[in-house]
């Protein structure tokens, strides 16, 4: 017998009976505020930040103004030039040379002020996200949806993307004497840009 | 060879002798505990969670072998490779058998309890291949030689200049760097050349989802998701206990999770594997492990529910003043002592005696595991199957006897007294009173209350009875 086999078999002679057990119904629970200042007080609370327009700014404007020294801005968008575009990064060791990318999410959560993003936004180069320094996300207000709750129950992303990734603020650990430290191994900033 | 039980309360001196070690281990992780408290007093549902959490966790349990069904199914549609690991040895084997197939020699990867369950590392090794922890705590860990001592924060046992040191024998840095920020960037700057040269990624994972075939990993540093989309080549380890049935289900545990563990509302990461990447491959072992044996035992297969936070090794005041290492398993802490007897039930036979029995963990932990019930009924299964040492053994045969008998008992009460007061020293401390070794025994009583309560309230109840008669 394989081992699927027998640990299947162990399971059905030891299992406690099924049913003293009932699945119970989807739950869909607390907060159901899907607005933009829960959203910011989250992503805050987690290290990230807004990228706040100034008068006249566009999104190339705010993004030189807050990384002037970015040598290598990728684009993962049609409406943002940036200095190289995310189709002409072929490998993770290209990627791995950007100072910021810049990319649009389908959905963001206001409970947790996470964002998406799957291989659809990254042009199939998941790394690229990670291998960044920084990262700038373009999201929409009409696009938050409340809490984890709604998030799973109502986007479908979650049964369609092979890779979906929530990011919530930039990378971070406290793994060295409790110290918190944001920007760990991953990005070093999380921005948003509201469109 | 016999196996000799872990002598946790040895270990545990020697981490009480290191007084900044020690206070800062405590305070730590009594301040996750307190931020997870604050993050629980924001949601007025908490409560329901917890009992959905556990219901959820419970009947998935019930039907495990459906779910895991399901779950191989859906995955191999999506195009990932599903392995079945009955131990830790076939785990390996699957492993190493993978890498091999791909002339893979780097392996880079992120936390996992199970690959330390199994020992994965002492396996690979030997067999040409460099196993490389990207995790911050975790490396750190691999470096100095030692096993995590919490699952969640490895290193949590260590200060900044054990971490100097550490990183300046291995990374060439500053033996005296006393910056936790300069030290996590020799770790980025270290770790990036590595990753972007790896032959394969590994991770474990907090849940799969038997409806979708995707498996859920969550971190905060962005390793593990570098681990798993750099290298083409993906492998995922997970205990075959970590299923949900829907993916709708995942809304009550990532809100529990990150809560329960750090006090903070989710991870920096929550990551869904569903299939391989373009021009990738995938592959996830399933790792059983003595799962399937402890679903089979009655009072204690509630423990597969637990989806490894460390809520109740930070609340645990044995865990806060030992340290994980003193444990002398990979799973330390109250959960530890529940769940390591059933590796090894003599070798960690004392475990569940590391405990006050304050049924804090209990209360804390996020699918309602009845931890420090469990940690009594093994002291009684241990008591049965006669894992206790002699002198235990035969304080708790002496115990029982003298208090099955109460005359006798009283007896030796009203002897106690003389005792404690009389004698030296030498007869009260020694290694019959394991209990006396850190503390004074109580002062002698005067009285003991039944003596008081025969001569006062017993004499009043005559008189006041002979009264009205």
């Amino acid at each position: 017998m394989s081992s699927r086999d027998t640990i299947l078999a162990t399971l059905r002679a030891n299992r406690p009976d099924p049913a003293a057990h009932e699945l119970p119904p989807v739950a869909v629970l607390g907060d159901m505020d899907a607005g933009k200042a829960r959203f910011e007080d989250a992503l805050q609370l987690l290290g990230g930040q807004i990228l706040l327009p100034q008068e006249g700014d566009t999104l190339a404007t705010a993004i030189a103004r807050r990384f002037p020294d970015a040598k290598i801005i990728c684009s993962a968008v049609p409406d943002f030039e940036g200095t190289i575009r995310l189709e002409d990064v072929t490998s993770p060791q290209q990627a791995a040379a950007t100072d910021v990318l810049v990319v649009r999410s389908p959905f963001g959560i206001s409970e947790m002020g996470s964002i998406f993003l799957s291989e659809a936004q990254l042009n199939s180069l998941n790394s690229a996200a990670h291998l960044t320094q920084h990262i700038v996300v373009i999201l929409s207000e009409k696009n938050l949806t409340a809490n984890m709750h709604t998030a799973y129950v109502e986007r479908p992303e979650f049964h369609t993307a092979n890779y979906g990734v929530l990011m919530t603020g930039p990378s971070a650990t406290a793994d060295i004497q409790g110290v918190l430290i944001r920007g760990a191994q991953g990005v070093r900033s999380l921005s948003v840009w509201w469109e | 060879m016999k196996v000799k039980p872990v002598n946790h309360a040895k270990a545990a001196e020697e981490f009480l002798d290191d007084a900044p070690h020690l206070t800062f281990h405590d305070e730590r992780l009594w301040d996750m505990r307190q931020k997870r408290d604050q993050q629980m007093h924001l949601l007025p549902e908490w409560q329901e969670l917890r009992s959905r959490a556990s219901a959820i966790k419970e009947h998935t349990l019930a039907n495990l072998p459906e779910y895991l069904e399901q779950f191989e199914a859906n995955a191999k549609k999506n195009g990932i490779h599903v392995h079945w690991a009955a131990d830790g040895a076939e785990h390996n084997r699957i492993v190493g058998e993978i890498l091999e197939k791909h002339g893979a020699k780097s392996l880079i990867k992120s936390k996992s309890m199970v690959t330390e369950e199994c020992d994965m590392r002492a396996y690979l090794e030997p067999r040409g291949v460099t196993v490389t922890e990207t995790d911050l705590g975790e490396r750190i860990q691999q470096l100095d030689d030692q096993m995590p001592s919490h699952i969640v924060v490895p290193a949590v046992h260590k200060l900044v200049p054990d971490v100097a040191k550490i990183f300046a024998k291995n990374y060439n840095t500053d033996p005296n760097d006393d910056s936790p920020q300069s030290l996590a960037e020799s770790q980025r700057m270290a770790a990036r050349p590595v990753i972007l040269t790896a032959d394969a990624g590994m991770t474990g994972g907090n849940f799969l989802v038997a409806e979708t075939g995707t498996f859920v990993v969550c971190t905060n540093e962005g390793n593990a998701d570098l681990s798993a989309t750099v290298p083409n080549l993906h492998i995922a380890t997970l205990g075959i206990e970590r299923i949900v049935p829907r993916m709708a289900d995942m809304g009550v545990f990532i809100r529990l999770l990150s809560r329960s563990a750090l006090g903070s509302p989710i991870t920096q990461y929550t990551t869904h594997f569903r299939g391989p990447q373009k021009g990738g491959e995938m592959h996830i072992v399933l790792v059983d492990n003595g799962r399937s044996a402890r679903l089979g035992m009655e009072e204690f297969w509630t423990s597969l529910k637990c989806i490894r936070c460390g809520a109740c090794m930070n609340t645990c005041p044995v865990y806060r003043r030992s340290g994980g290492l003193s444990y002398g398993a990979v799973y330390s802490g109250p959960i530890g002592a529940i769940i390591d007897p059933t590796f090894n039930e003599r070798k960690y036979s004392t475990l569940p005696f590391a405990s006050t029995m304050n049924g804090s963990c209990t209360n804390v932990c996020p699918v309602k595991i009845n931890i420090h019930e469990q940690l009594y009924k093994w002291r009684r299964v241990l008591a049965e199957h006669h894992e206790l040492p002699f002198v235990k053994r035969e304080i708790m045969h002496m115990a029982g006897k003298l208090m099955g008998q109460p005359t006798l008992y009283r007896t030796a009460i009203n002897g106690t007294e003389v005792a404690l007061s009389t004698l030296p020293r030498f007869v009260l401390y020694n290694w019959l009173n394991p209990w006396g070794k850190h503390r004074e025994l109580p002062h002698p009583v005067k009285q003991t209350f039944h003596s008081w309560y025969k001569k006062n309230r017993l004499k009043d109840k005559k008189e006041s009875q002979g009264g009205k008669a």
